[in-house]
């Protein structure tokens, strides 16, 4: 899409903003449908327990500020215009980690009237957190995962990726 | 007791204005997140965090929203930022003597330092988003509740000395009795005023995530809201300054200067994780309540001193 000049201070540009992406992901959280034990998991993720501030991330109340877009639940058809929504509003480069079983297949959810399907099938997801709900840990271990991936792209595409 | 004086391009360019103040402000917003974060039992960010925020924000797309004035929008972080800045040539910044100086400055810096959340204010009443509006609106009264009171607080020492220059008044300070111990109101309100002036957490109702997403600055993305932090800092780095300046008894040297703003730091970090928010209307009427009345009988107490001494002591 935009122009790629490979000349040595292009590069060392793009080395700069891939390690201010990688440590400071802001994130904001939004529940799609979930039964919310993936939310209280995720709170009990940024309390001063974990402490996520030491990885820079920190949650965000807009979108606008955010970069990672934590994600729960399956997507019900009221939720999906809010979620398309709120995923637009955020700027780019933009992530969206998908926690919880429900977010990865619509879970115990999957087949009931109301739902559209898994997060996957309605937004681009970059990562996903498998549990029901996952523990602190995972959640921590899914979004290092992430950010260890931009590492190793320089110009991350926003498309789903497998496992 | 003499400070310092720098060419001005350096002044400019270098040391107090430009690249020294913006690497030392982001330094001081680690300092005052990795305080608070140690006082709620955590480890606390890394020591390049916020340098990383801000070249994370630089590199992100930005979004001007529909139903913006588009210029208005693009222009506020800049005036912003640079009001924040030359605020900075006043100061007695790091025990140099101040890059500019003459009668008045003292108000002229507390204008510069004001126009920061005038820029706030307008920014979120530019945008059509109701979050915004209400930061704005906060914000705005937020401004009118804590801007008197800590004029107040300040015009006591500048009283006492008889001049109107920070320079001034940092010199004769140093050389008299600190004006925290012959002032104390005067100093709690100019500090606690300074963290009104900051949005700081007894004072963030203006930017009340839990209520309002992110007050004023919520359409604001990537290189805008880069730019209005940056500010935001600069503005923390000047108003501890100025407060030491004027009742930690002055600052001579950059040691004086380090460890009277750091124990500043520590107490503003302090009160930052001691007290939980106040509602718009407490903060306005713990000002004009309280702050006003208390910065007022200050400002009587000296005039009466001033006019008492003479008769008293015969001098």
């Amino acid at each position: 899409m935009e122009l790629k000049l490979d000349t040595p201070w292009q590069r060392a540009l793009d080395q700069i903003k891939t390690w201010a992406r990688v440590n400071s992901p802001w994130a904001i959280h939004y529940n799609s449908g979930s039964c919310n034990g993936c939310d209280i998991e995720i709170l009990a993720t940024l309390t001063p327990r974990y402490d996520l501030e030491r990885f820079g991330v920190k949650l965000q109340g807009s979108p606008r500020h955010a970069d990672v877009l934590i994600c729960t639940g399956p997507v019900t058809l009221q939720s999906r215009d809010r979620l398309v929504r709120i995923y637009q509003q955020m700027p780019e480069p933009k992530f969206v980690v998908a926690v919880g079983s429900c977010g990865i297949s619509g879970g115990a959810f999957q087949g009931c009237y109301n739902i559209v399907g898994s997060i996957g099938e309605v937004i681009p997801v970059d990562a996903y957190v498998p549990g029901c709900p996952p523990r602190p840990e995972a959640i921590i271990h899914g979004v290092v995962a992430l950010l260890q991936s931009l590492q190793k792209k320089p110009a991350p595409a926003a498309v789903p990726e497998e496992k | 007791m003499n400070n310092i004086t720098l060419p001005p391009l350096i002044a400019l360019l270098l040391f107090p204005g430009g690249l020294f103040l913006l690497s030392f402000s982001l330094f001081f917003e680690w300092a005052d997140r990795k305080l608070v974060a140690r006082f709620q039992n955590r480890l606390g960010p890394r020591w390049f965090q916020p340098l990383a925020d801000v070249v994370k924000l630089l590199a992100k797309e930005e979004i001007v929203p529909d139903g913006v004035h588009k210029g208005l929008f693009l222009v506020l972080p800049i005036i912003a930022l640079a009001a924040a800045l030359t605020a900075a040539l006043y100061v007695p910044m790091l025990g140099f003597s101040p890059a500019f100086s003459f009668q008045g400055d003292l108000i002229v810096t507390l204008y510069l330092l004001s126009v920061m959340t005038l820029c706030l204010g307008l920014a979120g009443a530019n945008t059509a988003d109701r979050f915004s509006l209400i930061g704005a609106t906060r914000t705005l009264t937020q401004l009118f509740s804590y801007e008197a009171p800590f004029l107040l607080a300040l015009l006591g020492p500048a009283i006492v000395v008889g001049s109107w220059s920070i320079a001034e008044i940092n010199t004769l300070a140093s050389d008299s009795l600190w004006f925290i111990l012959s002032q104390p109101i005067g100093f709690l309100v100019a500090l606690v005023g300074l963290m009104g002036k900051l949005e700081l957490p007894p004072f963030d109702a203006p930017e009340a995530e839990t209520e309002i997403v992110a007050g004023a600055l919520t359409e604001y993305s990537g290189r805008g809201f880069a730019l209005f932090r940056l500010g935001k800092d600069v503005e923390l780095v000047i108003g501890l300054t100025l407060v030491a300046a004027f009742y930690l008894g002055g600052i001579i040297n950059p040691l004086d200067f380090l460890w009277k703003v750091a124990v500043l730091l520590l107490v503003t970090a302090g009160l930052q994780s001691l007290f939980a928010r106040l509602r718009i209307d407490q903060t306005v009427g713990l000002w004009w309540r309280v702050g006003a009345l208390l910065a007022l009988l200050q400002l009587l107490a000296i005039v009466v001193g001033r006019y008492l001494n003479p008769l008293l002591f015969g001098r």
